[in-house]
């Protein structure tokens, strides 16, 4: 009944814990039954944390804990010929292999393109690695930093202006990984409907360095376009839009409309700096925006958060808090909309994490079990594999 | 040839700026038809921004369009005039998806909420997205990109050390949500070929962002803490930075995992003290001094070309990585021998190198087939073909002024 949109697909995940382990959550969590692979010195993410009280706890890390409910755990060792048997059975059954195992080691585990697919014509089989599988850096090993770099998006962003002394920064967490989950599902699921009309599966090939170079927004075309390198030191061609510092956090405001700058002049109580002729249109406020920015700083300090996000929304002026952790798990409208949901973990304790990302009314987001424990299924699933 | 996967489905796409538009691409590369209905009286944002072909502006040439719009089909219509409305009706009618993307209300006020529509195609898989989503107490709060990123959490824990909180560098909310809004719109899909339902689809870029941030979430959650802005380091893993190298800011990502990567660091850097120091002997070690880890790598990268720190380390099995610009990318032999780069002519600015699809299939290529549309390019031929008007009914439409 509320069994999920994908309730009929058996998928299979092996590899790092990160982007496969993501892919497969999405798909998880609309219903799909995914059995994860782990090696008998358990996933990555295990040891990634955060855990409860900060004690290191293989059975109790956030990360792993969030990629992996609603999913079963097995545990096989594929450097050893007899689980790979195993693991091929496993295949047998699957409608979706979702995995990130590095490229050199695919011919080994019975994973590249061509074998994984021989005597299995209905599985669709997703491969995500950092490169690619072709191309001169097939092989480079690349961490999540690394990645970042290698798709473009770290050189956007740093403090601006006059601060080339500080190095292009990262995106807190996992982002590349994360960016890569989400186009594997998107492409498998394309796979899979395109099987259910042909009958045939196939294979299907993700770069985690493509699918970040998807995402550059306008900044990749400066180039082929204009010629021009982005960075993140040059100027914003439009202002306000930028951090401030209230009295009791931040906010972020973007009031490069005419009129919503107009309305922020006026909550702000008709400064006479505001009316010179240096700060006429959105072009001259970032032109001076040095000079600008530290008007507007002085009076936000004396402002609290709450009130000016309250404040300038109800005017239809675009300003945010900088949200902390804190502030998410207990706003209010996430709360309406039931982002965050409780799970109850024998290791972990009782906790909240985010939710369903999307609402779908007749095949809701839902969560079924949390993260399986190092092996906790091998016996049922593999026993489910006997009988059919 | 095997056809596309979404060969047959048709997608009435009322989506704008990026988050919208970025859905309804990964519908087209998956092989949908994608129809953009679009309004001369007021063009998608992204065709009034930068950067613009050889910087000449026009409604054509803004290669940011262009890139999130390739394979798309455009139909000009005027939804002021109740006549366009009853275009986009029809278009609806025979449409298997709708996305849309604007402020609250904005559909229902023309009648094409997913109530009105659902009586026109009982099967319809309708997808909204939104800064706020469509339910809360803040659902009709304005939202704009760049704000979405700070909402979500990103800013609170990326930064550098000590410093403000910082952006990402791009509207990251908005092609986080239209991933998620894409992937949604296909387990609909596959619902719908099973039971023959289809369903409205909420989407909101505050919450497919934040669901990005699991671990900074759970320590709050576990401890009671945020993770503290620490520039590009990672509790456990040292060094984790991004290096400067020879050249006009240029840099590179160096990671290391294990000891072994260690050990390889130290030897690619023909630096035996490095390796025989013991305050860089343990993970607690270099965590400990990490400052003067960094330091003494960077004394290393900064006369070496980024490609060259990223040939040797990878050589010796070290992660490293050229903090790639846009140009760099373009130029990128690995990305071109790939064939990531789509240049289709397009009839305004000619044939430009937009990023592809970072997937390949196997049995049911994936190709970009066309350029972004000029606007109203396929105006007439989606009403003759798709919706089946005849010559002098669609001059009458033209005549009401309901093509825009």
């Amino acid at each position: 009944m509320d069994a999920g949109a994908l309730a009929h697909l058996r998928v299979v995940e092996v590899g790092s814990g990160l982007a496969a382990a993501h892919a497969a959550k999405l798909l998880a969590d609309l219903g799909a039954d995914v059995v994860k692979v782990e090696s008998p010195g358990g996933d990555v993410t295990r040891r990634l944390g955060p855990f409860p009280g900060g004690r290191p706890d293989p059975e109790a890390s956030g990360l792993f804990l969030y990629l992996n409910a609603n999913k079963r755990g097995v545990v096989l060792d594929l450097d050893a010929g007899s689980d790979r048997t195993r693991f091929g059975r496993l295949l047998d059954g699957a409608d979706l292999l979702l995995h990130d195992v590095e490229p050199a080691k695919l011919a080994g585990y019975g994973l590249d393109p061509e074998g994984v697919l021989r005597g299995r014509p209905r599985l669709v089989a997703a491969s995500i690695s950092p490169f690619g599988l072709s191309g001169p850096y097939r092989d480079y090993k690349a961490y999540d930093l690394n990645l970042w770099n290698a798709g473009g998006i770290a050189c956007l962003n740093g403090g601006g202006p006059g601060t080339d002394a500080l190095p292009p920064l990262r995106t807190f967490g996992y982002q590349a990984m994360f960016q890569a989950g989400l186009n594997a599902a998107i492409a498998s699921l394309g796979a899979l409907y395109a099987r259910d009309g042909s009958g045939t599966g196939q294979h299907v090939e993700i770069s985690v360095q493509e699918c970040l170079v998807t995402i550059l927004e306008l900044t990749y075309p400066f180039w082929p376009y204009c010629r021009l390198i982005t960075s993140r030191l040059g100027y914003k061609p439009i202002q306000p839009l930028d951090f401030f510092a209230c009295r009791d956090g931040w906010v972020f405001l973007c009031a490069v409309e005419e009129h919503q700058w107009k309305t922020f002049v006026e909550v702000m109580g008709d400064p006479a700096w505001a009316g010179v002729e240096m700060f006429a249109d959105r072009l001259q406020r970032a032109a001076h925006w040095d000079a600008l920015k530290p008007l507007i700083a002085d009076w936000m300090a004396g402002q609290t958060v709450a009130e000016l996000y309250g404040m300038l929304q109800r005017r239809r002026v675009p300003i945010a808090p900088v949200s902390t952790m804190g502030d998410l798990l207990s706003s209010e409208h996430l709360a309406a909309r039931g982002f965050f949901v409780s799970f109850a973990h024998p290791h972990a304790g009782r906790h909240r994490m985010p939710g369903a990302p999307y609402h779908l009314t007749r095949t809701p987001w839902a969560l079924r079990r949390p993260a399986p424990l190092l092996g906790q299924h091998t016996a049922e699933v593999f026993a489910e594999g006997a009988r059919s | 040839m095997s056809h596309k996967p979404l060969a047959g489905i048709r997608v009435a796409d009322f989506t704008w700026v990026w988050a919208g538009p970025f859905c309804t691409l990964q519908l087209a590369h998956l092989g949908a038809e994608v129809i953009r209905v679009e309004t001369p009286q007021r063009p998608c944002v992204t065709r009034l921004l930068p950067p613009f072909a050889d910087l000449e502006p026009g409604l054509n040439r803004s290669g940011y369009f262009n890139q999130y719009n390739q394979g798309k089909r455009s139909l000009s219509l005027n939804l002021k005039n109740p006549r366009g409305i009853e275009i986009a009706r029809r278009l609806i009618e025979r449409s298997d998806v709708v996305a849309e993307n604007f402020a609250a209300g904005v559909m229902e006020r023309m009648g094409l909420g997913y109530d009105d529509i659902r009586r026109l195609k009982p099967d319809v898989v309708m997808v909204s997205i939104s800064g706020y989503g469509r339910s809360g107490p803040e659902k009709e709060f304005v939202s704009y990109g760049p704000a979405t990123v700070p909402l979500a959490g990103f800013s609170a824990v990326t930064g550098y050390a000590g410093g403000p909180p910082m952006h990402v560098g791009i509207s990251y909310g908005d092609p986080t949500a239209g991933l998620h809004a894409a992937l949604a719109v296909l387990a609909a899909l596959h619902h719908r070929r099973r039971t023959g339902e289809g369903q409205f689809i909420d989407v909101s870029l505050w919450e497919a962002s934040a669901s990005l941030l699991p671990d900074a979430l759970l320590d709050h959650e576990m401890n009671g803490i945020d993770p503290s802005r620490d520039g590009n380091r990672h509790p456990r893993m040292a060094p984790h930075g991004v290096f400067r190298c020879a050249g006009e800011d240029r840099w590179v990502s160096i990671v290391v995992g294990d000891e072994t990567e260690w050990r390889a660091l130290c030897s690619a850097m023909e630096d035996p003290a490095l390796a025989a120091d013991p305050r860089f002997a343990t993970l607690a070690e270099r965590k400990r001094n990490e400052d003067g880890l960094e330091e003494r790598i960077h004394q290393w990268t900064r006369s070496l070309a980024p490609d060259e720190v990223t040939r040797r380390l990878q050589a010796a099995g070290v992660a490293a990585f050229t903090t790639m610009t846009n140009q760099d990318l373009a130029e990128d032999p690995h990305l071109a021998r790939r064939g990531f780069f789509v240049d289709l002519p397009h009839p305004e600015v000619g044939p430009r190198h937009h990023a592809g699809i970072p997937w390949r299939m196997s049995a049911t290529p994936c190709t970009v087939e066309s350029p972004a549309p000029c606007l109203g390019e396929h105006t007439r031929d989606v009403l003759e073909r798709v919706l089946a008007y005849g010559p002098a009914e669609i001059d009458a439409l033209a005549a009401a002024g309901a093509l825009g």
